[in-house]
């Protein structure tokens, strides 16, 4: 299969480096864009504040219109209703506190989902300790969600529904559409969607799908760290307060100098990701299969999230008999990836994600998440099938786990 | 998490994993799987002198690598010692030299208690 990015080897210089599967937490940033952003950081460069009314700042600031105009298109937006933040977090603190803030005096309920990502769990677990009510539904064991559970976790003062796109940890894929019908039945219930791992992954399209506000990630899709977005549908007039303030940037939404070499490597990078999305997606996809087709090879590995509705990157499975921690370590010098456990230390708290799915304690905190990505190979692929496989075996030995599991 | 020069070499060069075959060995376990850290030793034990020493050990550990790596120096370290119910060194020793966490204190007492287990079980 054809890397569309041969030539572009991640790993030229740094041969001994594990290999890296862990896109999902993190990707380096294309070169492409890289170059863009060097444009705008030297005196010879667009440097300027894009806010300061002279030919520097004219400079810097069409550099942020037309990164806004990139990220607008990616996700089938308008320039104006993208406002730049310091990231997804940020994106979804926001929205949430922005919505219900502004929108207090409707109601005081929201709807979301317990294996969303922190930004956004943390956030309504501090709006609980203000005073409003959270539902948090529970998928079904693919990690699927029914939107007949949204309609019927509605109630009359609820203002914002909060539903993760692709899932960071299992990678699998909302309906967003069935669950923006729900939304859009019930008059005033807003729609946010955390589309920080969707970009280059899977299309969306902000206006047609109905949805009101939607985060995005630069540092998922190639782009910098320090830089995302938040959208906000001017069509559906949906009305934030803000959370900081200081020059009025960002439609007075989020105040600060606008970063002008993040914000034009986020358009750049969007730019891209939007370009080469479905190529890419096919030949990850099969990465993908051939990783699994190889550790699924093991006895006792599950699966972990719908293989049919997931994105292509993303493979988390569970290994019954070894433990977390050990296996995480035992693979680390030769593959880097990521536990589904946040199990390092001694009170042990394995991935509430996996739990959510009915996954019990063991299983959740003795799960691998791959993530491949644009610099990906077959080779590496294969350097991670012989990994996990040594490393379960031996595990497994060293833990007696054939003889227990035999009833001994 | 960090592991210390002496962790890794005993977790990725584990010398004393497995379970004692031949003749009648000592065998006791702490802990369990569905907890995280379940450790078992087999001893077995022969006359020096008047006194009664360890002429083998074997581990088996479900644990992190901290576990694994104090088990298989406690079966090591243990040859050719008098068959007491004590380690060779106290937990808060073992701790000190493998540079663990004070949090996994608990999980060494653990591999302690398999190891009392085992010397104290018939033969």
């Amino acid at each position: 299969m054809a890397n569309p990015c041969a030539g572009i080897a991640m790993r030229e210089s740094v041969r001994a480096a594990p290999a890296y599967f862990d896109y999902a937490a993190s990707t380096p940033v294309d070169a492409r864009v890289a170059a863009r952003m060097a444009e705008c950081l030297t005196a010879e460069g667009e440097f300027g504040n894009p806010g300061s009314d002279h030919d520097y700042g004219a400079a810097a600031a069409a550099r942020v219109a037309r990164a806004r105009v990139q990220v607008a298109a990616s996700v089938g937006a308008l320039p104006d209703e993208i406002i730049f933040t310091s990231g997804a977090t940020e994106a979804n603190n926001l929205a949430l506190f922005g919505l219900a803030n502004y929108y207090a005096a409707a109601g005081r309920h929201i709807v979301t989902v317990r294996t969303e990502h922190k930004a956004v769990l943390d956030p309504c677990r501090e709006l609980e300790r203000r005073g409003w009510r959270v539902t948090y539904l529970v998928p079904d064991r693919n990690g699927l969600l029914d939107c007949a559970q949204v309609a019927a976790a509605l109630q009359p003062d609820t203002v914002l529904v909060s539903v993760m796109h692709v899932n960071n940890e299992i990678g699998v894929i909302q309906d967003l559409a069935a669950i923006a019908g729900v939304c859009a039945e019930h008059g005033a219930v807003r729609l946010h969607v955390d589309a920080a791992q969707s970009m280059g992954k899977q299309p969306l399209d902000f206006d047609s799908l109905g949805i009101d506000l939607l985060s995005l990630s630069a540092h998922k899709a190639y782009g910098p760290k320090g830089v995302g977005a938040l959208v906000v549908s001017r069509k559906r007039g949906v009305q934030l307060q803000a959370l900081q303030f200081g020059g009025g940037q960002e439609r007075n939404l989020r105040s600060g100098t606008v970063p002008t070499h993040q914000v034009v490597g986020m358009g750049a990078a969007f730019e891209l990701a939007a370009a080469l999305r479905e190529e890419e997606v096919k030949r990850i996809a099969a990465l993908r299969e051939r990783l699994w087709q190889g550790i699924g090879a093991l006895a006792g590995v599950l699966r972990n999230g719908s293989a049919q509705h997931s994105v292509a990157h993303v493979l988390n499975v569970s290994f019954e008999g070894v433990e977390g921690e050990s296996l995480l370590a035992a693979v680390r010098a030769t593959i880097a990836v990521s536990t589904g456990s946040a199990c390092t230390s001694a009170t042990g708290e394995p991935s509430y994600v996996l739990r959510a799915l009915g996954r019990d304690e063991r299983l959740a905190e003795s799960s691998l998440r791959f993530s491949l990505g644009r610099f990906s190979t077959a080779e590496d692929v294969d350097v991670a099938i012989a990994t996990v496989i040594a490393a379960v075996t031996r595990l497994r030995r060293i833990g007696g786990w054939s003889a227990r599991s035999a009833g001994a | 998490m960090y592991y210390s020069p002496l962790t890794r070499l005993h977790f990725e060069r584990t010398e004393c994993a497995g379970t004692l075959a031949g003749p009648p060995a000592r065998r006791g376990s702490a802990g369990s799987p569905a907890q995280g850290t379940w450790v078992q030793f087999d001893v077995r034990t022969a006359p020096e002198g008047a006194r009664e020493v360890v002429a083998a050990a074997r581990f088996l550990a479900y644990g992190c690598p901290h576990v694994i790596a104090v088990a298989d120096w406690i079966a090591r370290a243990a040859i050719g010692r008098e068959a007491k119910a004590l380690l060779p060194l106290t937990v808060h020793q073992l701790r000190e030299q493998f540079d663990i966490p004070i949090e996994k204190l608990g999980r060494l007492l653990i591999v302690e208690d398999a190891w009392i287990a085992a010397i104290s079980a018939p033969c």
